[in-house]
């Protein structure tokens, strides 16, 4: 189309808008094919001719604000393999955020990272192999690229925030003081939401060292640092706040709500129970107290230590009582009392033992199986399973299963006729096919088929993939 | 397999699916047959009357049942085909190890609801498979002049069906005369009135395609921004003077009379000895489900010949009443499989029927076509509409290149290195994920104004973007 038929066509164009003959303004040679015939015919010929050179002629222009992202970094793990692709899918098809989170780890745990279409990292929770994609999301520049050299402060910006995560918590864990004093330099530049997560990531490596470092976050400008603080220095065994035993203090009425008694004939040992509460305010109000105030300073309000409260704590009597104390214990006991009453309450089993899954992110591995474990030989509880958070992919064995009655009451649940027990099944398949090994994976699709549950049921999805992905990795290995 | 006949009797709705069913029997019908023992379960596909083969699956169990078909019978006549399969000639089905993934799909559904077992639906009695198997020995022969007699009345009805379309296509021409004196800007704001009538006043003059088509006028200029409608609608008014034309010309071409009024049965389209037929790996690029305003729901399965050493498409496209419900798919994107494909007649050819299916095909890339940044990515567009102006949907391979956004987070396609300065705006929301890839190659339908995505090749392998 040449300019002088460009400027036709924009012309005709505005006639036609508005409405009207364009006879007249069309180009010459369009004149020519057009014209001979009746006004209305002249016109839908002009119009078949620019509907043409609109289609074939005219090109859409690149508008001068277009922007193009970085690539998409590539990861450390290779991709999972398009033939387990189709299963993965189905595994995370119906699968809420923290079930699409035990997926992903499982599979990184065997090696391999999702493909970016099928699954792109949300949050903080993705397994680290993901920063670089996190990273990827939340810039929007596309100026930073993640450095290959050691974090410092000089360089700090030049990190994006996921991988500096990662960075400070490889750090902490190697080198805690030193990671200490970048925090310590850097976070007060940060806003809030920022500073929260960095003296979060002072967990790992907690020592003694640090305590100097929280007290001074005492007069942080957020409250929530300020209660991350607090407790970070309560599992230093430190008391985050004056206990002046007056009616203020949170960590004096909170003992009011603890009975002190005494049990045993010939052994008299202090005994800790929660009190009758009188009315839901009472309940509210000791809910409250167990969230805002330290194991260490409620101990002390006993004059006692954390180990020696925990172990006079009369796990059993007050379900809701145990819990709110477990919650306490994980966010400001110190590691002593954590693993005490990890192991204390594993070891008597029953249903108490129950509470230590809010202990789990500060648990070690050994004691995070010790405690699913024991949840799959107390038939009574399976359904707790799914509560387990944090806990390490693919480790679970045959034997595990087996040895206990798990096994049977999934089988049971399965070929039974009652709508809840089998859902209840199809959560715990879900949450065995995270934790398994690829053989127990195997067996018990095997298994509950066997016992009547339909191959393809979506339950098995997760154990399928499980199972798969080891011989996926057994092929390449021959 | 537990199936006998009385139980098939007893499942049948009525003694027309029977009969109907009796027909599909025949083992031509089936490109797949397969059974699971260890599962209970058998199923197939069977060609239909649509372009798309029915997916059918049966448990040997329960008598549940699946088919893909859109018949308001239950069960339909291919599900009650592939049970007579199975009762009579059980060596037809070839035992699968594992099942297909809309198998285990179908059956990952139906284990919430736990449905008992299908029983025989109660009043449906008086049903014969006896009946329903004899051959139709009834029809009497017809004589010579009973012959001439039909034939005659059916040239008498096509002649006067094309008058009707004729006196349409006058109507429309005057319609479209009036729009552009009325001016354009008022009939992209009264589009839906002003096109459901002259729709309704095709449809009553028998040209039924061509109606449907400007019923969908009003949606695809919706789709657009404000100031791109006026040369949508120029484009779209235009080409619907150029079919007219057309048809005028060569009120017999079966592609013209396909777009006007009513498409060949695809048994015609079998047995035209013209049509073009390609034998060849095809891999399905994507699929297009669009609700019209006509009530039908057309579903377009987009294919790519990985043997040709140009890019070729084919089109698969079935209509299917909307109040019919969700159908399932027949294929999902990125199967690949061995067929024969014959095109309807056209200038140039994609709707396609499948003939016949030899198997399915290794996934895998897909061939160097050579594409080159350096071209014009509408070339082939252009070359489409130069052979056939009405064509609205243009399939493309786009050479390398990559997605962008403008200020308002609309999503472009531009190649690699962008030689010209041509960027090609995309229809609907971006996967941002996208905008962080590099794609070796793109398959995409090109409308004039949308970029419609397909599939796309890149460094992190195939790509389903549909």
């Amino acid at each position: 189309m040449n300019e002088s038929e460009q400027t036709g066509l924009a012309t005709m164009r505005d006639c036609w808008i508005t409405g009207g003959a364009t006879f007249d303004l069309a180009p010459t040679a369009w004149k020519t094919i057009a014209g001979g015939t009746s006004p209305d015919e002249q016109e839908r010929r002009l119009l078949a001719i620019a509907a043409q050179a609109l289609d074939v002629a005219l090109r859409p222009a690149a508008p001068k604000t277009l922007k193009r992202r970085p690539p998409l970094p590539r990861l450390a793990l290779p991709m999972l393999p398009e033939r387990l692709r189709p299963l993965l899918r189905v595994a995370l098809k119906h699968a809420d955020a923290r079930r699409k989170t035990r997926v992903v780890t499982l599979v990184a745990s065997r090696g391999f990272v999702l493909h970016p279409m099928d699954w792109m990292p949300s949050d903080q929770n993705s397994p680290d192999v993901y920063a670089p994609w996190i990273d990827w999301q939340a810039s929007l520049d596309g100026e930073r690229h993640a450095p290959q050299e050691k974090l410092t402060a000089e360089n700090w910006d030049e990190f994006y925030p996921a991988a500096r995560r990662i960075v400070l918590a490889n750090m902490r864990r190697t080198e805690p003081a030193l990671a200490r004093m970048l925090i310590e330099a850097k976070a007060s530049g940060e806003p809030a939401e920022v500073r929260l997560a960095l003296i979060e990531l002072m967990r790992f490596g907690l020592s003694a060292e640090d305590a100097p470092f929280f007290k001074s976050l005492s007069a942080d400008r957020s409250g929530n640092v300020r209660e991350l603080a607090g407790r970070l220095l309560a599992r230093l065994g430190e008391h985050g706040r004056s206990n002046d035993g007056g009616p203020d203090d949170p960590a004096a009425e909170l003992a009011a709500f603890i009975s002190e008694g005494k049990s045993g004939f010939i052994r008299r040992r202090t005994t800790y129970t929660p009190a009758k509460l009188k009315s839901p305010a009472q309940e509210k109000r000791r809910a409250e107290l167990f969230e805002t105030c330290n194991l260490v300073d409620l101990a002390a309000r006993f004059g006692i230590t954390e180990p020696e409260f925990i172990g006079s704590w009369q796990f059993g009597a007050d379900n809701n009582a145990d819990i709110l104390i477990a919650r306490m214990v994980a966010a400001s006991g110190s590691d002593a009392a954590v693993t005490h009453m990890a192991d204390a309450l594993v070891a008597d089993g029953g249903k108490p033992a129950l509470v230590v899954l809010h202990l789990t992110p500060r648990l070690d591995s050994r004691r995070k199986r010790a405690l699913v474990r024991l949840i799959l030989k107390q038939t009574n509880y399976l359904n707790a399973i799914n509560l387990a958070e944090g806990i390490d992919a693919g480790w679970l064995e045959w034997d595990d299963l087996s040895n206990g009655s798990a096994l049977a009451a999934l089988c049971s649940a399965v070929a039974g006729n009652d709508d809840a027990m089998r859902r209840g099944a199809d959560d715990i398949l879900e949450m065995i096919g995270f934790l398994a090994t690829a053989t127990t994976a195997a067996k018990l699709i095997d298994k509950v088929v066997a016992a009547g549950m339909p191959p393809a049921a979506p339950s098995l999805s997760v154990l399928r993939l499980n199972a798969a992905l080891a011989e996926h990795q057994s092929r390449t290995d021959t | 397999m537990e199936f006998d006949l009385k139980t098939i009797e007893a499942l049948a709705p009525d003694q027309a699916s029977l009969s109907a069913a009796s027909k599909l029997t025949k083992r031509s019908n089936w490109p797949r047959l397969e059974k699971n023992e260890q599962q209970a379960l058998i199923w197939g596909e069977c060609q239909g009357s649509g372009s798309n083969p029915y997916r059918v699956v049966v448990d040997t169990g329960d008598h549940g049942y699946k088919c893909t078909c859109p018949s308001r019978k239950f069960p339909c006549k291919h599900t009650l085909a592939l049970m007579w399969i199975a009762a009579t000639a059980p060596a037809s089905l070839a035992a699968a190890e594992s099942s297909p993934e809309w198998v285990n799909d179908w059956l990952g559904r139906r284990r919430k609801t736990t449905p008992p077992a299908a029983q025989p639906i109660a009043g449906a009695a008086a049903k014969s498979i006896d009946e329903a198997a004899r051959t139709d020995e009834s029809a009497a022969v017809e004589d010579v002049a009973a012959v001439e007699r039909r034939e005659a009345a059916q040239r008498k009805r096509a002649e006067d069906t094309r008058q009707a379309v004729s006196a349409a296509l006058d109507e429309l021409d005057q319609w479209i005369a009036d729009q552009l004196r009325l001016g354009l800007s008022g009939f992209v704001d009264g589009s839906s009135d002003r096109c459901r009538r002259i729709a309704a006043r095709l449809v009553d003059m028998k040209a039924t395609a061509l109606a449907g088509r400007i019923d969908e006028i009003p949606s695809r200029l919706m789709a657009l921004r404000g100031e791109e409608k006026p040369d949508a609608a120029i484009r779209e008014l235009g080409k619907l003077v150029l079919l007219a034309k057309a048809w005028r010309a060569a009120p017999d071409d079966p592609e013209l009379k396909r777009l006007v009024s009513t498409s060949e049965t695809r048994e015609q389209v079998l047995a035209n000895p013209d049509a073009k037929q390609v034998e060849s790996f095809w891999e399905v690029l994507g699929e297009k489900i669009e609700s019209r305003r006509d009530g039908l729901v057309s579903h377009s399965t987009w294919l790519l010949d990985l043997k040709s050493a140009t890019p070729q498409f084919a089109v698969l496209l079935d209509y299917f009443p909307a109040s019919a419900g969700r159908r399932s798919n027949a294929f999902a994107p990125g199967d690949r499989f061995d067929a024969r494909l014959v095109f309807y007649p056209s200038r140039k050819p994609l709707r396609a029927l499948v003939a016949e299916r030899m198997g399915e095909v290794m996934s895998g890339a897909w061939p160097d076509f050579s594409l080159s940044a350096t071209k014009d990515p509408l070339a082939t567009h252009a070359s489409y509409q130069d052979a056939a102006p009405w064509i609205t949907d243009c399939p493309l391979l786009l050479p390398p290149g990559a997605i962008l956004v403008d200020d308002r987070g609309t999503g472009w396609w531009q190649g690699a290195d962008d030689p010209q300065g041509i960027a090609l705006p995309i229809a609907g929301a971006v996967n941002q994920t996208l905008l962080g890839v590099d794609l070796a190659a793109t398959a995409a339908l090109w409308d004039g104004a949308r970029l419609d995505l397909l599939a796309a090749q890149s460094g992190f392998g195939r790509l389903d973007l549909s």
